[in-house]
């Protein structure tokens, strides 16, 4: 049992240690990017290994007995192994990696990364692996011509800017014998919301008048944002633009000097240290939002007027997430 | 539910096939063992297949070891040992079927595989004959899908899998079809260079293969058993002119001692080979003889000297190898059809050679001694038995009736039927009653002429029993006794002679010639396989390096001209490969556009990235309005091909004119009007 856990730590080295020089020699990536064959690696599987011992086998055996024709199929199983060595390589040459965008997610939990895999040349290809490295890989087929999106996993990180550094793409088509890959060092950004914890309850809305004098511009008709079309909304509202943009039916939501305004600050959030406060920062944002307030952030030194929706949570997240770098 | 059933059947796929691969490869040894092996190892396949399929549950672990354990005992019961080729199939036949019980792990599927692979290894070494060949063609393409198969569906570790295109079963044929294909040139250069041993690095009893030819003992009825065979027992290829047809007597084992009843291979052994003299032109030939698992090389009569340093020449101009024929394979060999022994007979080898049993077959001995006193010389005494054959109302028959406790009495004097091994047995039987030294030779006597590759081919049919004679003065000479009898046996062969006493196939080739004549094609590229393929050793080895130029072919050149092939090689499949992978190559269409585009930019006009072919055209017309009605409408042309609808035919044939019009199409660069010109042309 050591000894397995012993060999895996062997083995993690050396591929981190492979990986490594291989990052120094080809040197940062950009997207979109296509394989060429200067950084393709191909080595043999755990089968391609028993096949090469099995071709052995008959080697000794048929020069042995001198009987040609084993001869001949055992060299036309050696030629075979050879063959499938160049198509496992080619399956991966020239396939286009075009873009690769990480979602924001929260420390401590696993996100997505989403990555647009591309063949533009006449080949088909089969089973194509991709990972960030250390995490379970997807796999996928690409036809001629074809586009594939993929979602790989990213292991849970640390709250900030963080960069994904490193992407292994690989394949073991068509027989299994070889594994063809590559790494890809393309140095994918992706925000890391702090962890939204916290038992504190949300702060109470200041009035209208607060709300309206903190921003100054509140008014009967200041834009909220979209939401979809309910039975019974005026027509007026309707965002007909978008709708002749080929999106969904969506009604304009306007605030009234009414809405009750939450703005949220570091200060409010009363916990022993920054990490904390952050999160607890973090889980109002979220909860806020969930239940339809128009809410703003304070941070010392930056300030998020009150506003609700997707893209707005996104904003304050993310100052959260970059606070203090 | 649905989905369920999807991925059901998608772990279904590769067991499919993998069931299949070893099935194919199970069969390929039916012939070779008794039914229940090949059968145990279907009906566990087939059961592996009902599992799957949910019709009944796969056997627990404790049953499978029960059921591994009672099939080696029961092999082994059969053949009595594991150590052999034939019981170490039949065991793998069986195991591998075993371990398809196992659950359906990737593993578990590929130690089926390549026990099918080994499988086919073992029907290698078991039969070679090209019939054979596209049986284990099948299989081999049968294993190698398998394994595409099992490599494409995902295991379960191997996280989420989404597929668009999907590998189709003709795919995943034509995929291994091709990686097969790519690799046949590798395995013929690796085939003919790659270093081979000149001997057995280790040898496995050959079990209980069936043994066929000629025999170390004769009994009048034996030789029977052989012509009714229909089989080559060897082909000939003569190296100038072959002898005539009475001439063509193929010399096998002598038989010396006599019982009564059967003949058998002397024990003594003279103390040297009674030297030949030769009389006429010797005959050079080489033999490619069949596995007869006897240590026999026949030879045209009489062969002067041992054609392998393997082989031993013996006192009775018999070849004796010291293993067994389990490959075919050829030698050549020189022979004296009109020769003489030199040198006396031995007081011992004489007293051999007249032996007879006592007390057995008192007429014919009696008879013996009338002849005897009644011929002046031995010559003449030879001549009154054969007289004796002649005249005494024999006939030949290979279906004659059973003989009692004093066979040749009972020939000679009752029966009067019977065929070679007969009429050799009375023949010396009488020789010898009256004192002259004689035995019995077996061998084959004619041989058939294929046009088709230039070889006379001997069938088992062809086996023959004759004597020879010691006459002072010329030693041993041959005396036919069934040629007195049956004249025509040596020049028509005994398919004419009696049709009714062989083989069917021999009857059906003798009722309709055509099929003789599609036979002989056959053999004769049976024959080319044998003599180039299946025979071809380190010896063939050096043969080839030395045709190909290199003076003292050693080791060492077969491993140049190896690797140099095998650099050549690696060279042509990268490139087949590589293409269309690494560039995004344009197509047909696309090329002859771009060359289109180069000969317009040549003349000064490049095609800006953004444009497209309508685009362009405009461009050109405004700048170039001369090449209005000859690159416009071309690239209206390209435009309707690579945009607009056709069917395949009519596209085909668009884009033939296409690139026509392309490679006709030369654009000048524009010179620069003179004023002259352009005065001309406003006129």
């Amino acid at each position: 049992m050591a000894a397995t856990a012993a060999l895996d730590r062997v083995r993690t080295r050396l591929r981190k240690g492979a990986a490594d020089w291989a990052r120094r020699r080809q040197g940062p990536d950009r997207l979109p990017l296509t394989l060429a064959r200067r950084r393709l690696y191909i080595l043999p599987t755990r089968v391609g290994m028993g096949f090469a011992a099995l071709v052995l086998t008959m080697l000794a055996a048929a020069l042995n007995y001198g009987n040609s024709l084993a001869l001949l199929l055992t060299f036309l199983l050696a030629g075979f192994a050879l063959v499938a060595m160049h198509e496992c390589h080619r399956n991966l040459l020239g396939v286009a990696l075009l873009e690769a965008a990480a979602q924001p997610l929260f420390a401590g939990s696993p996100g997505m990364l989403r990555l647009t895999l591309a063949n533009l040349t006449r080949l088909r290809r089969y089973r194509i692996r991709a990972a960030v490295e250390g995490q379970a890989a997807v796999t996928v087929d690409l036809p001629t011509d074809g586009r594939v999106q993929i979602e790989l996993p990213i292991p849970a990180l640390e709250r900030g800017l963080r960069r994904i550094e490193r992407l292994r793409v690989s394949s073991s088509h068509p027989f299994g014998l070889f594994g063809v890959w590559t790494w890809v060092h393309a140095g994918i950004e992706v925000i890391v919301y702090p962890r939204a914890a916290g038992s504190m309850p949300l702060p109470p809305a200041r009035g209208a008048g607060s709300g309206a004098s903190s921003r100054g511009t509140a008014g009967a008709d200041e834009w909220i944002g979209l939401r979809p079309f309910r039975d019974g909304d005026s027509p007026r509202q309707v965002a007909w633009k978008a709708y002749a943009r080929e999106a969904p039916l969506l009604v304009k939501e306007y605030g009234s000097t009414g809405s009750p305004l939450r703005m949220l600050s570091l200060e409010d959030a009363r916990q022993p240290d920054i990490e904390s406060r952050l999160a607890q920062l973090a889980r109002w944002i979220v909860d806020a939002e969930a239940g339809g307030h128009l809410y703003g952030l304070e941070l010392s030194g930056e300030r998020i007027g009150a506003h609700r929706g997707a893209d707005h949570r996104h904003r304050c997240l993310s100052a959260l997430a970059l606070y203090g770098s | 539910m649905s989905i369920a059933r999807t991925a059901a059947f998608e772990a279904r796929t590769p067991l499919l096939w993998v069931c299949a691969a070893s099935a194919a490869a199970t069969l390929l040894h039916a012939t070779q063992f008794s039914a229940w092996i090949t059968l145990t190892a279907l009906a566990l396949t087939g059961w592996r297949l009902a599992a799957a399929l949910g019709e009944v549950r796969l056997p627990g672990r404790l049953v499978r070891i029960l059921l591994g354990l009672s099939l080696i005992a029961a092999v082994l019961a059969q053949f009595h040992t594991l150590n052999g080729l034939a019981s170490g199939t039949a065991m793998l036949i069986l195991m591998a079927s075993v371990k398809l019980l196992e659950t359906g792990a990737r593993r578990d599927q590929y130690i089926v595989i390549g026990g099918a692979l080994f499988l086919l290894l073992a029907a290698c070494l078991d039969g070679q004959s090209l019939a054979r060949v596209p049986l284990y063609a099948l299989t081999a393409l049968l294993c190698c899908s398998a394994l595409a198969v099992v490599a494409y569906t995902p295991g379960t570790d191997e996280g989420r899998f989404t597929t668009s295109a999907g590998l189709r079963p003709r795919e995943v044929v034509a995929l291994a079809a091709r990686t097969l294909l790519y690799a046949t040139p590798l395995a013929i250069l690796l085939f003919l260079f790659f270093p081979r041993l000149p001997g057995h690095l280790w040898t496995l009893t050959s079990g209980e293969d069936a043994v066929t030819g000629l025999g170390d003992t004769l009994t009048p009825g034996s030789i029977t058993r052989l012509t009714a065979s229909y089989d080559i027992a060897f082909r000939v290829r003569f190296d100038g002119r072959p002898p005539p047809p009475e001439e063509r007597y193929w010399r096998g084992p002598v038989m010396n001692t006599f019982d009564g009843a059967t003949w058998t291979r002397g024990s003594y052994s003279p103390g040297g080979t009674q030297r030949l003299d030769c009389l006429s032109r010797p005959y050079g030939y080489r033999i490619y003889l069949e596995p007869t698992f006897r240590r026999w090389w026949l030879a045209l009569d009489t062969v002067m000297f041992s054609p392998s340093p393997d082989v031993r020449y013996t006192g009775d101009y018999e070849l004796i190898a010291t293993s067994p024929v389990e490959q075919p394979l050829s030698y050549h060999a020189l022979s004296c059809t009109n020769s003489r022994s030199l040198g006396p007979l031995t007081a011992e080898a004489r007293l051999e050679d007249t032996q007879l049993p006592p007390g057995r077959n008192p007429r014919a001995r009696a008879l013996a001694l009338r002849l005897r006193r009644g011929a002046g010389s031995d010559v003449a005494f030879v001549r009154a038995v054969l007289t004796f054959l002649r005249a005494g109302g024999f006939s030949y028959s290979l279906t004659p009736p059973p003989l009692g406790a004093d066979p040749i009495d009972d020939f000679l004097f009752d029966t009067r039927t019977g065929f070679c091994g007969h009429y050799a047995s009375a023949f010396v039987d009488l020789m010898r009653a009256g004192g002259v030294p004689a035995r019995v030779v077996t061998g084959y006597q004619g041989g058939q002429w294929n046009p088709y590759d230039g070889t006379f081919i001997v069938r088992q049919s062809d086996a023959h029993a004759w004597a020879e004679v010691w006459l002072e003065g010329r030693g041993w000479t041959r005396v036919d006794p069934t040629a007195v009898v049956a004249p025509e046996r040596l020049y028509r062969g005994i398919l004419d002679l009696l049709p009714n006493a062989v083989s069917a196939s021999a009857r059906l080739v003798h009722a309709w010639p055509w099929l003789g004549s599609a036979l002989e094609r056959w053999e004769a590229v049976n024959g080319w396989w044998n003599e180039r393929v299946v025979s071809f050793d380190d010896r063939s080895q050096l043969e080839l390096l030395r045709e190909l130029g290199f003076h003292s072919p050693e080791l060492r050149d077969a491993a140049w001209a190896f690797a140099l092939t095998l650099l050549v090689w690696l060279a042509w499949i990268s490139w087949q490969l590589g293409k269309g992978a690494g560039s995004e190559r344009p197509d047909r269409l696309g090329r002859a556009y771009l060359r289109l585009c180069r000969k317009v930019a040549r003349a000064g006009l490049p095609r800006a990235p953004q444009q497209g072919p309508l685009a362009y055209a405009q461009t050109i017309i405004r700048y170039r309005p001369d090449l209005r009605l000859r690159v416009g409408p071309l690239l209206e042309q390209y435009a309707q091909l690579r945009f607009g609808p056709a069917s395949p035919a009519a596209r085909d044939r668009e884009l033939r004119s296409f690139e026509r019009a392309v490679a006709r199409l030369s654009v000048q660069r524009r010179r620069k009007l003179t004023p002259r010109a352009r005065a001309s042309r406003g006129r």
